[in-house]
């Protein structure tokens, strides 16, 4: 669950990146956060996983207050979350199987349990089989599916991703972006930036769009991903969302699966 | 830190020291200066302790009390000495004994000089149990009234004395600055490797990797530049030991039995250098590490 209450950014620069932001993310929700350039989006994410900390206002994050948060606790929300990036940002010299689970690794996870779990993630993503390859022997695509990966590897309750296809060509952007849906449909939450209207327009879920650091909008859009949940008032921003309003896939795809693992 | 990571730590602080191994190298370099600097100047200074604890038999000292104190106020100050704490042993030594010493030189003059005739005075003959604090303690005796002057120790005594204080002084200062300047190279030389890492860290952190988890490969790092510096070193001193002591037994004959044999020195040797190589080495990683860590936010580079 996340929670904004009156939430501020001001950069030590004075930029003034947020202006009081208030808002709720259910367990489960379909989040695309949009917005031009300088709006504010990165922002927003960087304050969730407390790489920047808010001015004013209140925050909560997976049950962390991020106003109180001590230093030691922070690689603890930090795990409740699996971030993907424009960029990818995989470590050149290791193999794909290393890429995974390293993230693993760092939080001290025995080696015995990283084989299953890592060789269940790549197939998950359809990486099955590429463990071997390096980062520059696969395709802009390919890689974002070794970063997504690495975010699901550790089983956060939150997706958070940063443009994920910014960087791919359309056709590609289309396939990591069924996978987000995917994961959203076995229970995880998914809040991504994005600049693609096709894609939003496709998925659907809850668009929130931010201008100039204020929330400008925020609606649903129902899709054959994402059905509009029955319960939902659109004119609230606070949305209230409970547990059975959240999408289950109709079919039982492998994801939903692998949650309950 | 889990049990489980510790092969994965192990081996990340390995490939740090090997991937960065001309800092590696350069580190280790320093360092072993400056332990066996630190290792000679004790090596130095325990054997010249040794010495000066075989010397110091022959090492009597002479208080000479006022000639004009008489017999009885002269053996009142015996138990004034012996008060005195570096005092080992005191014994009275009278004027008749000292003009005994001369009977065969005076001759016929013995004779006159008996009784109030006597040039000398009455003196105690005293023991030091630790001569280094000679001074101090000469000073504590001219504070009791009648005391005339003291003796000067054994010469020998004196010049050990004042050469191991010299070996000790200069050392000091040699280690400190060496010390000084051996933090600042390997803790340099983690910063490389933690900047040249930083990639990965950043990745660390986003994922949830603690400070304490993310510091251990440099912290190993840092451990084996110590342990590298510390056993070349004792090794270094071992091997040059006996060579040294042979030559400087050559120069004064004293040294060659009241010096210490290798075989009971060159454990602690071995161990002291590497415990303080190691110590020397995390201490330099930690200011570095430190200072990387500290920071606030701003983990995830160029985000
Ligand atoms: N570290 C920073 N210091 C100062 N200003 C910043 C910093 N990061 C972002 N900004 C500014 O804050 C505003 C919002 O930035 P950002 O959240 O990155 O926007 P978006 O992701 O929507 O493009 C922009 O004006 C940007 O220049
Ligand atoms: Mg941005």
């Amino acid at each position: 669950m996340i929670h904004l209450e009156n939430v501020s950014k001001v950069y030590p620069n004075g930029t003034e990146a947020l202006k009081n932001i208030s808002l709720s993310i259910q367990k489960g929700e379909f989040v695309f956060i949009v917005g031009s350039s300088g709006a504010g989006k990165s922002t927003f994410l960087k304050l969730l996983i407390h790489e920047e900390t808010a001015t004013f206002g209140k925050i909560q994050v997976n049950g962390h207050d991020l106003m109180k948060i001590k230093r030691r606790k922070v690689p603890y929300l930090r795990r409740t979350m699996g971030i993907v990036f424009q960029d990818f940002r995989l470590i050149d010299k290791m193999n794909v199987y290393d890429n995974v689970a390293f993230a693993m690794r760092v939080i001290g996870t025995p080696e015995k349990q990283i084989k299953k779990r890592v060789r269940e993630v790549l197939r998950l993503v359809g990486l099955h089989g590429k463990e071997k390859r390096r980062p520059n022997e696969l395709s802009g695509g390919e890689q974002q599916r070794v970063s997504l990966a690495r975010a699901l590897v550790n089983r956060p309750e939150t997706i958070i991703a940063d443009e994920p296809t910014g960087n791919i060509d359309p056709e590609r952007s289309h396939e990591i972006m069924k996978m987000l849906a995917d994961i959203n449909n076995s229970g995880t939450t998914v809040i991504i930036v994005t600049h693609e209207h096709d894609l939003v327009e496709e998925f659907g879920g809850r668009i929130i769009r931010i201008d100039d650091g204020e929330i400008a909008e925020d609606k649903y859009i129902s899709t054959k991903y994402h059905e509009l949940p029955v319960s939902i008032n659109t004119s609230n921003l606070v949305l209230d969302l409970g547990d059975d309003t959240t999408q289950q896939a109709p079919s039982a795809d492998t994801l939903g699966k692998e949650r309950n693992q | 830190m889990k049990l489980s990571s510790t092969g994965y730590l192990i081996k990340e602080g390995f490939k740090n020291v090997w991937n960065n191994r001309m800092m590696s190298l350069a580190s280790v370099a320093v360092l072993i200066s400056c332990l066996i600097i630190t290792g000679a100047a004790s090596l130095i200074s325990l054997n010249v302790s040794s010495l000066i604890a075989a010397v110091g038999d022959d090492n009597e000292l002479t208080v000479y009390l006022k000639y004009e104190l008489s017999d009885t106020d002269s053996v009142k100050i015996g138990p004034q000495l012996k008060k005195i704490d570096n005092i080992e042993q005191c014994r009275y030594y009278s004027k008749e004994e000292a003009i005994k010493q001369y009977k065969d030189t005076l001759g016929n003059v013995y004779e006159s000089m008996q009784g109030d005739g006597n040039p000398f005075g009455n003196a105690y003959k005293i023991r030091l149990t630790d001569l280094s604090k000679y001074k101090s303690t000469v000073k504590q005796i001219k504070q009791i009234d009648g005391v005339d002057s003291v003796s000067d120790r054994s010469e020998i005594a004196g010049k050990l004395t004042k050469l191991n204080y010299f070996v000790t002084l200069v050392g000091f200062w040699v280690v400190l600055v060496l010390g000084i300047v051996t933090l600042f190279i390997i803790s340099n030389t983690i910063k490389i490797t933690m900047y040249s890492r930083r990639f990965e860290i950043s990745i660390m952190k986003s994922v949830g990797a603690t400070n304490a988890f993310v510091r251990v490969p440099f912290v190993i790092e840092a451990m084996l530049i110590g342990l590298l510096a510390g056993l070349t070193a004792s090794g270094i001193l071992i091997a040059l030991y006996n060579p040294v002591k042979d030559a400087a037994s050559g120069i004064v004959n004293l040294i060659a039995n009241s010096t210490i044999p290798v075989e009971q020195l060159w454990l602690p040797i071995l161990v002291s250098m590497s415990v303080i190589g190691m110590i020397i080495g995390i201490l330099g990683g930690l200011i570095s590490i430190t200072k990387y860590l500290r920071k606030e936010g701003g983990e995830i580079l160029g985000w």
